[in-house]
């Protein structure tokens, strides 16, 4: 079944993006992993709204023949705009961490913050 | 160790996943969209539900990405400024910026401007009209084109179409559909909005890196 093929795509992707979440170490790879993620979300929500043989969901098409859901895409519409914002603010607080602490790996970041918490 | 009870968990998450894509029953025609398009004169479904029948979320999307876009100033901000190297001028891509940025910038605003009846809107609007001002800022140099642009200016304009889009929308749903002017009117309007947000990303992540 059309569209199918893209819902697995995106399965894929969001499992590629928590793996990378969860084994890289360096605080930049994790969030780039859950770019990727987000974005395997995305395009299941866009595999959902499939019809087979659909035309997009515009008013120039013949009213009888089958069209693609338009609610899904409006949500996804809303997601990649809230996912791009996310993104910028998580890397400015990465940069940000970065200029304090000096590294990007997770374990050093958290040895410090323990240590911070004891003093 | 870790990398299995990773890979455990990953397939834990994975397979209810996969069965619900298997087992997924034959989905039926879409809703009626056309009525919905047609009430509030739009010729896109998509557009229609953004804007017409879900707008509330919408308003607060574009609120959460302003929200954000402050978060990133006022984060980057105390960091060290990065002294751009002087370059005079950036030969190919200033000419390339010359011939290009006028056909980004009537593209994006016939996005924002057609978003009603066809593909498009102010999202995708406002994407390609801050690559504009990407393209801009790889020519010119970020500094030289932040002086150009009157910060103030565009802080002003920012929370004024923020300001203009609440006051607009709160009153959306209660009137009901109030005919396609509005809706280009939205779509301009977040246009605005995502084009300085977007500059705002580029010039504080460019401007300001600190010292590592």
């Amino acid at each position: 079944m059309a569209g199918l093929a893209a819902a697995a795509l995106g399965i894929g992707l969001v499992i590629l993006g928590f793996g990378a979440l969860a084994l890289r170490r360096s605080l930049l790879w994790k969030l780039l992993g859950l770019n990727v993620a987000s974005g395997g979300a995305i395009l299941f929500l866009v595999a959902l709204s499939h019809r087979p043989g659909a035309r997009p969901p515009l008013v120039g098409y013949p009213a009888d023949a089958p069209s693609a859901d338009p609610l899904p895409q409006a949500l996804v519409l809303t997601a990649i705009v809230i996912h791009f914002a996310t993104l910028a603010l998580s890397l400015a607080y990465a940069v940000s961490l970065t200029e304090r602490l000096h590294t990007q790996e997770t374990e050093r970041i958290e040895e410090a913050a323990e240590e911070e918490m004891r003093r | 160790m870790k990398r299995w009870s990773t890979l455990v968990a990953l397939s834990a998450i994975a397979a209810p996943l996969v069965y619900g894509l298997i087992a997924i029953p034959p989905r039926g025609a879409a809703p009626p969209w056309r009525d919905l398009a047609a009430a509030y004169g739009a010729g896109n479904g998509v557009a229609a539900v953004v804007l017409g029948a879900r707008l509330y979320d919408t308003l607060l999307e574009v609120l959460v990405f302003a929200l954000a876009m402050v978060g990133v100033r006022y984060t980057l901000h105390p960091l060290g400024r990065w002294r751009e190297p002087a370059i005079p001028e950036r030969g190919v891509v200033r000419e390339m910026a010359d011939v290009l940025l006028p056909v980004v910038v009537v593209f994006s605003v016939y996005l924002a401007a057609s978003g009603h009846l066809g593909p498009g809107g102010g999202f995708p609007a406002g994407a390609i009209a801050g690559s504009g001002l990407l393209l801009l800022a790889m020519a010119k140099g970020v500094e030289r084109l932040s002086r150009e642009l009157h910060e103030g200016t565009l802080e002003l304009l920012k929370y004024g179409a923020i300001a203009v889009l609440l006051v607009l929308g709160m009153t959306g749903i209660p009137l009901g559909p109030r005919g396609s002017g509005f809706l280009v009117l939205y779509n301009l309007l977040i246009g605005i909005e995502v084009t300085i947000g977007t500059w705002v990303v580029l010039h504080h992540f460019a401007a300001h890196r600190g010292e590592i």
